[in-house]
């Protein structure tokens, strides 16, 4: 489990970045969490293993605070990271020394490590680009290469910090797509988003505002209550029809369901 | 900028080449020999005999001698203020093109090398040779991961430079035709560059503490380092090459 | 000499930017195969299509950036400058904003970023002065600003300052390469309103000429007047917004475009009520018009078959 309790953090004295914040998710569950450009969700997610230490408060994952140095590398191994920028998490040069990378550090036997990275690879669906260099994927590939190298690892949670932000909506439906097989797989999945669609497929939501978090719930108990603009947001097109058209719910849950589905064949 | 039209120092080329094959420490040693002899060359035949030497390991790593070439052109400005240097203030332009040429015999096997290494191994194989160092306290690991993201960020650097230099093209700016504006918009250029290679550095910090790399003590190693018979083999050819080049160097004084 | 160029610009504002039978090569591959088209002036084109398909060497092709291709580009019926060795030159009149706007400030204050281009084409400082306060406001920055550095600004900030310090030099054709990725919903609907009051601006002889990239047609349909549609190096259609969404969506799934929403809905009330729908235009608000008029009527037999 991990739990955030009364969290404080901020980059300059004076300019509070995140408040106040109290949840806690369980092992397995599928969360987004959500806001407009700025409102500090990007910092919740370097909070989660410790990239960021908690002004005041204590973020801990299974009774162990995630920022204590001792068990770093434990917490890193068990709680994986995904940035926005695909560009910039490429350390090496290399898809299969990416992946080698992690496994290096967490003291994986070398033995072992071949098995591991064919592993990864086949989870997302890149085993032909083992020998790849970063100059010839594109964005969505370097993405999965990302996640691969995180699945190495065998974390039980991954946090994507608007890793679907820069790519294009057909990279973006894979990589979506992806983070469900990974939560079928037992894998607890938290994702910072600003994509309402993307909001669909999770369990829960938690949103932030201007450092505060305003709501923990349902999705659709979200879409049903919250002035979603007024967050830098809008309301999936299937709630905005819901909306529409309320005196014919029947055609627009229908609707909901089947865009919903539809959109997950893809 | 397509990075397949040239060959920048620092960046791999998968091949199937013999010198692809060679341990990192081979060809590092190899390496730090050779430049040893070309600092130490004095006259022309030995510069020949050495740009023949250069010639032959570039044949070897099966890349073709034109994206070498392509990937000097970075280093042109720099190139080109040495040679300015010395004719304005140095002896003349003899002693220019002979720095010019000394530079080529020294950037040319470095691509070489970067070129037939994967930077990890690379890395690995400076650990490994500068292993007792680290007994001296010397943070060797840390020291060799710098080298490996030294490497990676070489290209985004000059797609940066590149980045940078499209928007202010763009946006109207001229480049004069004159030997010093180069160096003028190179220093306009920095203080950007600086900035987005700082933010990107940032990034990577974050993505390499995220993957659990702690003190760098006690990693393990996926690609153990073996020096293997071609290694002696190459080893022999590179100690007997540079006799010779040095030999000809002393014999023929031209 | 500036004089001439801003003459030059009024000539082609009236004439447009033609591109005939242009194909771009690069590494012995083409990235761009046989694009013949024609630029209106005062029209904001989108230009659409999946990553890969040849939109920003479009882009950069039109700006001059790319210094050889095949075939005709005519700037008011003239082709493109070039230098002696016949490579085409960067053309001075066209505005673009890269990919990534806030990654190519490069000047050390908010007000050297903003003049730079005016600086370059050797404008007065006073109405260098006028142009910057006349442009602040528009772009929702505030004078303060100025004597800062941009480092300092917020990420919302430094996109419109980088998009504004292109503005200001009234390019006679602006073109802006995804300038709304990543940005939240709302952000990007406060960034296309900007571009837009600035595109139909009174005052101005004309509306101003926009190309728009994007990979999300939902993004700029209700803001285009024609849609390009680029697919593997090829132009696959040259529409209004209209044409291309409401009569030919089957190019744009053939693209590998997702349709926008309203338009899925459209063709499922279709598939559901068994009518053909033809609401007024593309815009969402037309089409759920439409459905809502259809469903109005009871459809009793249809919506027992489908629930």
């Amino acid at each position: 489990m991990l739990v955030f309790d009364h969290v404080q953090f901020y980059y300059r004295r004076g300019q509070s970045v995140l408040n106040e914040i109290n949840f806690s998710i369980e092992q397995g569950e599928f969360v987004s969490v959500v806001g407009g450009n700025g409102s500090g969700k990007s910092t919740l997610a370097k909070l989660m293993n410790g990239l960021l230490v908690a002004k005041q408060g204590s973020v801990k994952l299974d009774s162990i605070e995630v920022s204590d140095p001792a068990y770093t590398p434990h917490i890193r191994q068990k709680i994986g990271l995904i940035f926005q920028n695909p560009e910039d998490q490429f350390i090496t040069t290399n898809v299969t020394d990416e992946i080698v990378f992690g496994l290096e550090n967490i003291r994986v036997p070398a033995e072992e490590m071949q098995e591991r990275v064919d592993q990864a690879l086949q989870v997302v669906g890149m085993t032909s680009f083992a020998q790849a260099s970063p100059h010839e994927l594109s964005g969505g590939q370097k993405q999965k290469i990302a996640i691969a190298a995180i699945l190495a690892m065998r974390p039980k949670w991954i946090v994507f910090d608007e890793a679907t932000s820069m790519l294009d909506p057909a990279s973006r439906f894979e990589l979506i797509q992806l983070m469900q097989s990974l939560h079928q797989r037992g894998i607890t999945i938290i994702q910072i988003t600003h994509h309402m669609d993307e909001v669909l497929v999770s369990e829960r939501v938690l949103l932030l505002d201007q450092g505060c978090l305003i709501f923990d719930g349902r999705p659709d108990h979200f879409f049903k209550t919250l002035p979603l603009e007024s967050y830098g947001l809008e309301a999936p097109f299937a709630l905005r029809i819901h909306k529409r058209l309320d005196w014919r719910g029947e055609l627009a849950a229908d609707w909901k369901g089947r865009a919903a589905s539809q959109w997950l064949n893809r | 900028m397509n990075p397949s039209d040239r060959l920048i120092v620092g960046q791999f080329l998968e091949r199937k080449s013999s010198l692809h094959i060679l341990d990192p420490r081979t060809k590092l040693i190899g390496f730090l020999l050779f430049m040893i002899v070309v600092m130490l060359l004095d006259t022309k035949s030995g510069y020949i005999a050495a740009t023949l030497f250069v010639f032959i390991v570039l044949q070897l790593s099966r890349i073709p001698l034109t994206l070498y070439i392509r990937g000097l052109m970075p280093l042109l400005p720099v190139v080109l203020l040495t040679l300015l240097y010395h004719l304005l203030w140095g002896q003349g332009i003899g002693e220019g093109i002979r720095i010019f040429w000394r530079i080529l015999l020294m950037v040319l096997p470095a691509s070489a090398l970067t070129a037939t290494t994967r930077p990890l191994q690379m890395a690995q194989g400076i650990e490994t040779l500068l292993k007792p160092l680290s007994k001296l306290r010397v943070p060797v690991e840390q020291f060799a991961l710098m080298i490996v993201i030294a490497i990676r960020f070489i290209p985004t650097i000059l797609e940066d430079i590149q980045r940078i230099r499209l928007a202010r093209k763009a946006r109207g700016f001229q480049s004069k035709r004159n030997l010093l504006s180069p160096m003028i918009e190179f220093i306009q250029i920095l203080v950007p560059l600086l900035i987005s290679t700082v933010r990107r550095a940032d990034q990577l910090t974050l993505a390499i503490e995220a993957r659990a790399y702690g003190d760098g003590r006690g990693r393990t190693v996926f690609r153990r380092l073996l020096f293997k018979k071609p290694d002696a083999l190459a080893t022999l050819l590179i100690v007997l090459s540079l006799s010779i080049i040095f030999a000809i160097d002393m014999l023929f004084p031209y | 000499m500036v004089k001439s160029i801003k003459k030059e610009t009024t000539a082609e504002t009236r004439v447009g930017w033609e591109l005939h039978d242009v194909s771009v090569q690069r590494s012995g591959r083409d990235v761009l195969q046989r694009i013949n088209l024609t630029l209106t002036p005062g029209a904001w084109t989108s230009l659409i299509g999946k990553t890969g398909a040849g939109k920003s060497t479009l882009a950069s092709l039109l700006k001059g950036l790319i210094p050889r291709f095949t075939g005709q580009y005519l700037i008011g019926s003239q082709p493109i400058a070039t230098d002696r060795k016949g490579k085409s030159l960067v053309v001075p009149e066209i505005g673009f904003v890269f990919q990534y706007p806030e990654h190519q400030i490069f000047e050390t204050t908010v007000e050297r970023e903003l003049s730079f281009a005016l600086r370059m084409r050797g404008d007065s400082m006073s109405d260098i002065q006028k142009q910057i306060q006349n442009l602040l406001p528009k772009v929702g920055l505030s004078e303060d600003l100025l004597p800062q550095s941009p480092l300092l600004l917020s990420g919302g900030q430094k996109r419109r300052l980088a998009i504004a310090s292109v503005l200001i030099a009234n390019p006679s054709l602006l073109i802006l390469d995804e300038p709304t990725a990543a940005l939240d919903p709302v952000s990007r609907r406060q960034l296309l309103d900007l571009l837009q009051d600035w595109q139909q601006e009174k005052g101005t002889e004309q509306k101003r000429t926009v190309l728009f990239i994007s990979h999300r047609i939902e993004d700029v349909a209700e803001y285009s007047d024609r849609i390009l549609l680029l697919h593997e190096r090829k132009l696959l259609a040259h529409q209004t917004a209209n044409e291309l969404l409401l009569d030919h969506s089957e190019l744009l799934i053939q693209s590998g475009i997702p349709l926008p929403e309203s338009i899925q809905l459209l063709r499922l009330t279709e598939q559901l009520s068994g009518m053909t729908l033809h609401p007024a235009s593309c815009r969402e608000a037309d089409v759920l018009r439409e459905v809502e008029q259809i469903w109005q009527i009871p459809q009793e037999g249809a919506k027992h078959e489908s629930f």
